[in-house]
C-alpha cells in the first residue's frame, strides 16, 4: 500500500547527503572521516550528540560527532570497523558521499560547565565523543577553570587521536594524562602504564567546583565512578555517555531502552544521578 | 443513531471505497478473520478481537522507509485515507497509546502518513467470540458498530463519523442502546486489577530475577507475544538491494530475541532469556508506566491467546501477584 506524506511533514528517516572531505587512519581498526553537508549547512550539533550514518545497502549506525561545533565547515566522525556498515565506511575515499540524519540525543550542558574545573575522562573509543567537548574547551578556554583530560587505552597502538593527544599534552590549556593497560617491547610511548582508574587518586579535586565527564566501554564506568566518589564528587556532577544498540536514533525502534529511559533521546549523555538507580544502565 | 442489518454491511462499506481505503474483517478461506477490502467478502464484524494486531494497518509488519535510486531519494506516492472498522474498545485504547507514542518527541511521519485522516470504527455489543458481550467503547473512535443480537446499531461520535452514519437510511430507536450501555456498565474486568497489582510489585522491585529465569524456561522465542501485541512498536531496519535502487524498510522486531539489544561490541544488556522475558513484561507494566504515566497493556487478550507455552502478560501477572504480594 502506498503512503501519503504531505510535503510539509518533516521526513524523519530521510538522510541528508554529506561528502567525505578527508580520511585518516587512527589505528589499524579506526579511521577519522571529515565530512561536510553537501548543501553546506552546518551540522548544528552540540558536544555529546551523535548522528545516524547511513550508507545505502548497509543501513545505518549511530556515530558520535568527534569535532567541536566551534570548528566550522566540516565535522568529524571517528569510526571503528565493527560490522557491515562500518566496514563499508572504511572503504570510502574523499569525494564519496554518505547519508546523515541528526544530530540526535542529549549533549553536555555547556552552560553548567561555565567556570568549573572539568575532568574529562575517557577509555578506548570513548575519546571520540569527548574530543568534541575537548576541542570546545580548547576554543572557548576562558569559559572554564582547570581542564584535565584523562585517557586510557589497551595498548599504545589502540590510542585514538595520537596527534591531538600530543597537542593537548603540550598545551598549557590542559592537564593531559594518558595511560595504557600494557606495553610490549618496541612500543614508543610516553604516558603511564596501568589501568585508567589509577590516574584519579593523585588528582586534586575540589568536588563542589568540579564536573567529571566519563565516556568509555561499560566495564570502565564502575571503577572510575568509584574513584570519583572517593574524591567526594556528587552523582549530579558526574556525566556519562552510554551506548546501546540503536536503529532509529529518535525514540521509536525500542532497541536502546534502559528500563524507562531511551538512550537515543534521553541520552546518550546522562547525569549519574539520572541512571545510577536504573537497572542495567551501568 | 442508525441501524444496519448484517446482510447490508458489505454494500454499506463498499459505498465508501471511492473516498477511502476501507478495511474490514473478512473471513479467509482458512477461516481466519483478517482486515481486507469489503470487495473481498462480507464483513465479519462479529467474532471479537482479530487474531492479528489491528494497529498493523498503521504500523505494518514491513514498511518502506525510503527508496534510494538513481534519481536520489524517492518516497511512496499518496493514497486514499483509511476507513478501518473492527477495533474492539480495548484495541482503541491500544491505538490511542501508540498514537501518543509515535507523535511525542520526534513525530513518526511514516506512521502518520497512514494514520492521518483515518476513520476508525469500533465493534462492540454481542459481537464477541461465540456471541459474547463486548462492552461499548463510549466514544474513543469516529463511530461504533454495536450488535444487539439482531442488527448493528451504528453510533457516530466524531464529525466524520456522523457523515458516514448519515448515509444509512434506517434510524435506530432513541433507547436502542440503553440496555447495552447498562450491561457495559456492569462489566468488571478482574484482569485489570491483576495487571495493576503486578505493575505495583514491579515498580517496587519486588520481583526477583530467579522468577524471570523460571518463567523464561518455558519461552521458545517464537516472538508471537510481541507480534500480536497492538502496543508493541519495536522495529529493525534493513536495506534490500536491487539493480537500480536500494529500498530501506523497517520490520517488527521482538525483545524476546537474543540479538535484540546485542551491540556490535558483543555487549548485550538483555543477554539472558530471563532478562528478555522480564523486559517484555516490565516494559509494559513498569517502564511505560514511569515514562508515559500509564501501563501500556490494555488487556486485548492477544499475547495470552498466542503464547504456546502459557506465559502471556496476564498469566505472568497472575503468577507475580500470587507469589510476591
Ligand atoms: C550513541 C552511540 C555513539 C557511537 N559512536 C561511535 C563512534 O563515534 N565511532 C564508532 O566507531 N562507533 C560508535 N558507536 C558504535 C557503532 O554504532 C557500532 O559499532 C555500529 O552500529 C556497528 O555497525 P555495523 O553495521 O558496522 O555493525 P553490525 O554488527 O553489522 O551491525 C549492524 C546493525 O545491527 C546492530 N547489531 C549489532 N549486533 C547485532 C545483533 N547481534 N543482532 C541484531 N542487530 C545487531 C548494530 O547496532 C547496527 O545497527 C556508537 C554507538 C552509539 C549507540
Ligand atoms: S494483552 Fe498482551 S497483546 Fe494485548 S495489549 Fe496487553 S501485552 Fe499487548
Ligand atoms: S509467545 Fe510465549 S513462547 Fe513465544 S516468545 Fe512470547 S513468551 Fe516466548
Ligand atoms: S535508537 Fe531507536 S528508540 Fe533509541
Amino acid at each position: 500500500m502506498a503512503r501519503t506524506t504531505s510535503p510539509a511533514e518533516e521526513l524523519l528517516y530521510n538522510p541528508c547527503e554529506a561528502e567525505i572531505i578527508s580520511v585518516a587512519d587512527l589505528t589499524p581498526d579506526e579511521k577519522l572521516f571529515s565530512l561536510r553537508m553537501t548543501d553546506n549547512r552546518p551540522l548544528g550539533h552540540l558536544p555529546g550528540q551523535f548522528v545516524q550514518l547511513s550508507i545505502p545497502g548497509y543501513t545505518e549506525a549511530p556515530i558520535s560527532v568527534a569535532s567541536s561545533p566551534t570548528r566550522t565547515g566540516f565535522f568529524d566522525l571517528a569510526i571503528r570497523r565493527a560490522g557491515t556498515l562500518t566496514a563499508e565506511m572504511h572503504r570510502k575515499v574523499p569525494g564519496d558521499t554518505v547519508g546523515i540524519r541528526g544530530p540526535f540525543g542529549s549533549s553536555f550542558d555547556l552552560t553548567a560547565f561555565q567556570g568549573k574545573d572539568l575532568l574529562l575522562i575517557s577509555g578506548g573509543c570513548g575519546l571520540a565523543p569527548l574530543r568534541s567537548l575537548i576541542q570546545y574547551c580548547q576554543d572557548c578556554r576562558d569559559e572554564f577553570a582547570r581542564v584535565a583530560v584523562i585517557y586510557g587505552a589497551r595498548n599504545p597502538d589502540a590510542l585514538l587521536f595520537k596527534n591531538d593527544l600530543a597537542e593537548w599534552r603540550n598545551s598549557p590549556a590542559f592537564d593531559c594524562s594518558v595511560t595504557v593497560d600494557n606495553v610490549s617491547g618496541g612500543d614508543c610511548f610516553y604516558g603511564s602504564v596501568g589501568l585508567l582508574p589509577a590516574l584519579i587518586p593523585p588528582l586534586e579535586v575540589i568536588p563542589k567546583n568540579t564536573i567529571a565527564v566519563v565516556v568509555g566501554p561499560p566495564p570502565m564506568y564502575r571503577a572510575v565512578i568509584e574513584e570519583l566518589k572517593k574524591k567526594g564528587m556528587a552523582s549530579s556532577r558526574i556525566l556519562l555517555s552510554l551506548e546501546r544498540q540503536m536503529r532509529c536514533g529518535v525514540g521509536k525502534c525500542g532497541h536502546c531502552t534502559i528500563e524507562h529511559l531511551y538512550c537515543c533521546t534521553d541520552g546518550p549523555v546522562f547525569r549519574l544521578d539520572q541512571v545510577e538507580g536504573v537497572r542495567g544502565a551501568i | 443513531m442508525k441501524t444496519v442489518i448484517p446482510d447490508r454491511l458489505q454494500e454499506f462499506f463498499i459505498g465508501f471505497t471511492d473516498e477511502f481505503e476501507v478495511k474490514v474483517p473478512v473471513l479467509t478461506t482458512e477461516g481466519e478473520r483478517v482486515f481486507a477490502s469489503p470487495f473481498d467478502g462480507p464483513p465479519a464484524l462479529s467474532g471479537g478481537a482479530l487474531a492479528a494486531k489491528p494497529t498493523a494497518v498503521f504500523f505494518p509488519q514491513q514498511d518502506g522507509v525510503i527508496s534510494i535510486g538513481s534519481e536520489g531519494l524517492l518516497h511512496a506516492s499518496s493514497a486514499k485515507p483509511l476507513f478501518v472498522a473492527g477495533f474492539t474498545p480495548r484495541d482503541l485504547l491500544c491505538l490511542r497509546f501508540i498514537d501518543r507514542f509515535f507523535a511525542e518527541g520526534y513525530r513518526d511521519d511514516i506512521y502518520f502518513s497512514r494514520r492521518k485522516g483515518a476513520l476508525i470504527a469500533a465493534v462492540s455489543g454481542f459481537s464477541g467470540a461465540s456471541g459474547g458481550f463486548v462492552p461499548l467503547s463510549g466514544g474513543a473512535c469516529d463511530l461504533e458498530f454495536v450488535f444487539d443480537g439482531a442488527v448493528w446499531i451504528v453510533v457516530p461520535y466524531s464529525e466524520p463519523g456522523k457523515r458516514i452514519a448519515a448515509r444509512i437510511p434506517d434510524d435506530a430507536a432513541d433507547d436502542a442502546l440503553a440496555a447495552l450501555l447498562e450491561k457495559s456498565g456492569g462489566c468488571v474486568d478482574e484482569d485489570a486489577a491483576i495487571i495493576q497489582a503486578a505493575s505495583k510489585l514491579l515498580l517496587n522491585e519486588m520481583v526477583p530475577d530467579r522468577f524471570w529465569d523460571s518463567v523464561a524456561e518455558s519461552c521458545i522465542q517464537c516472538t508471537g507475544c510481541n507480534l500480536v501485541c497492538p502496543t508493541c512498536t519495536c522495529f529493525g531496519v534493513q536495506d534490500w538491494r536491487y539493480p537500480d535502487r536500494v529500498e530501506r524498510s523497517r520490520m517488527w522486531d521482538s525483545c524476546q530475541l537474543e540479538g535484540f539489544m546485542r551491540e556490535a561490541s558483543g555487549h548485550n544488556p538483555l543477554g539472558t532469556e530471563g532478562l528478555r522475558t522480564r523486559r517484555r513484561i516490565h516494559h509494559k507494566l513498569a517502564a511505560d508506566r514511569t515514562k508515559w504515566g500509564e501501563i501500556s497493556c490494555f488487556l486485548c487478550g492477544r499475547c495470552d491467546a498466542a503464547c504456546p507455552t502459557g506465559i502471556g502478560i496476564v498469566a505472568v501477572s497472575r503468577m507475580i501477584v500470587e507469589r510476591f504480594s
